[in-house]
């Protein structure tokens, strides 16, 4: 016993490997000879080893959600803006979005009870009826837009025709089956938009023709 | 490992609290297991290792970025639990006598206590003995050869996690060793 006394702290530096080579020969050598010591550290290297055998422990499963729960709240403007730097994308696309949105709303909400034309040439608007009328031998140049009123054509458009909260009105019924005054004539198409639905389509798909526009 | 930690870290303090799970979801089990082999009971270990996540969330603007994050994290694990350990320590020692007999100390009042179920149920017998082992060395100790054994953590690496020069790490582990050898033998 008083030999392993001396020599356990020579044991547990060997047992750490912080040995010089020299002090480990001396300390083999005496454990061949020495059952006290030998048997010590045999002892000592079946407990490491057992310990080191314990299995690793797992944490609860709802170990992180109950961290996470207990955090001090974010403040709104913190998650606010680690929203945003997750979702860039959505943030432009919403912000796109609504922009878009006013300025169509803003043209929709316009200017409602008035009639409003757009186009090039000589046209008669009659208030009362709510009627725009291109008369019989004038010519409307390009596009012509027609808003809150409807349109009655005896003369000749060389471009397209877009009633928005009206219709294009017979001026002729002999020619039922088409909206056109049998004189009338259009060189394009002619869009009817009564709905907001319909109406924002046409922008929507208005808009697009128009940004490929700018970058043709 | 370091460069993924680093950054989650320089997440969480940008305001990222979400990314914060992540550095749980990282080192819980670790922390968890320092936790119970300090403490030895569930409860008590996931109260302590969730409390140890808490604190390294708050004080998260006092930690270096250049050191690494679970030497800091262990730090506050292992002073919780010696925290927790003083709180509820009886102001006797194991080894002393209980009053009015002549040799029975209270290790052997412990001893009646493994008869309860709960400790019954456990399949494991040997790691059942290894915790109860690691239980009757003083806290000091105790921490020493958990990072050390279960944790395989080095001797600096220990020294930074306990504040404590290498050479006490080394005596404590020895220490630890010794008791736990001798415990071994009798049992």
């Amino acid at each position: 016993m008083a030999c392993e006394n001396e020599y356990s702290h020579l044991i547990h530096k060997y047992l750490d490997e912080e040995m010089t080579l020299l002090e480990k020969k001396k300390l083999e050598n005496h454990l061949l000879h020495c059952a006290d010591c030998s048997g010590h550290l045999r002892e000592l290297r079946k407990t490491v080893a057992i310990v080191q055998s314990a299995s690793h422990m797992e944490a609860p499963k709802d170990f992180t959600a109950n961290v996470m729960k207990q955090l001090p709240k974010e403040t709104r403007t913190n998650q606010w803006k680690t929203w945003t730097r997750r979702h860039p994308y959505l943030i432009t696309a919403a912000v796109f979005f609504l922009v878009f949105i006013m300025s169509v709303s803003s043209i929709w909400t316009g200017g409602q009870k008035e009639i409003i034309v757009q186009g090039d040439g000589h046209f008669v608007v009659d208030e009362e009826r709510g009627v725009v009328i291109i008369p019989e031998g004038e010519v409307i140049s390009g596009d012509i837009t027609v808003r809150n009123g409807d349109i009655e054509i005896a003369g000749e458009v060389n471009g397209s025709i877009t009633v928005i909260n009206g219709e294009l009105i017979y001026s002729d019924l002999t020619n039922g089956e088409n909206y056109l005054a049998s004189t009338g004539h259009v060189a394009g198409e002619i869009n009817e938009i009564n709905q907001v639905f319909g109406w924002l389509w046409f922008h929507i798909k208005s808009f697009f023709s128009d940004v490929i526009n700018v970058f043709n | 490992m370091d460069a993924v930690v680093k950054k989650i870290i320089i997440e969480v303090k940008k305001g990222d609290q979400q990314a914060f799970s992540e550095l749980v979801e990282i080192y819980k089990d670790k922390v968890y297991q320092v936790a119970y082999r300090m403490l030895g009971n569930a409860h008590e270990a996931q109260d302590v290792a969730q409390e140890a996540f808490l604190r390294a969330y708050t004080n998260l603007e006092t930690y270096d970025i250049n050191r690494k994050f679970s030497t800091w994290l262990f730090r506050i694990a292992t002073n919780l639990a010696i925290d927790r350990i003083r709180k509820k320590k009886p102001d006797f020692h194991l080894e002393d006598q209980v009053a009015g007999t002549e040799d029975l100390n209270y290790y052997s009042q412990i001893a009646t206590d493994e008869a309860l179920p709960e400790d019954q149920v456990v399949k494991f017998e040997m790691q059942e003995w290894v915790q109860n082992e690691i239980m009757m060395l003083p806290p000091k100790y105790r921490s020493a050869i958990i990072l050390k054994y279960m944790e395989d953590l080095s001797l600096k690496e220990i020294s930074e996690i306990l504040n404590l020069p290498v050479a006490t790490v080394k005596t404590r582990i020895h220490r630890g060793r010794e008791a736990l050898r001798k415990r071994l033998r009798d049992s």
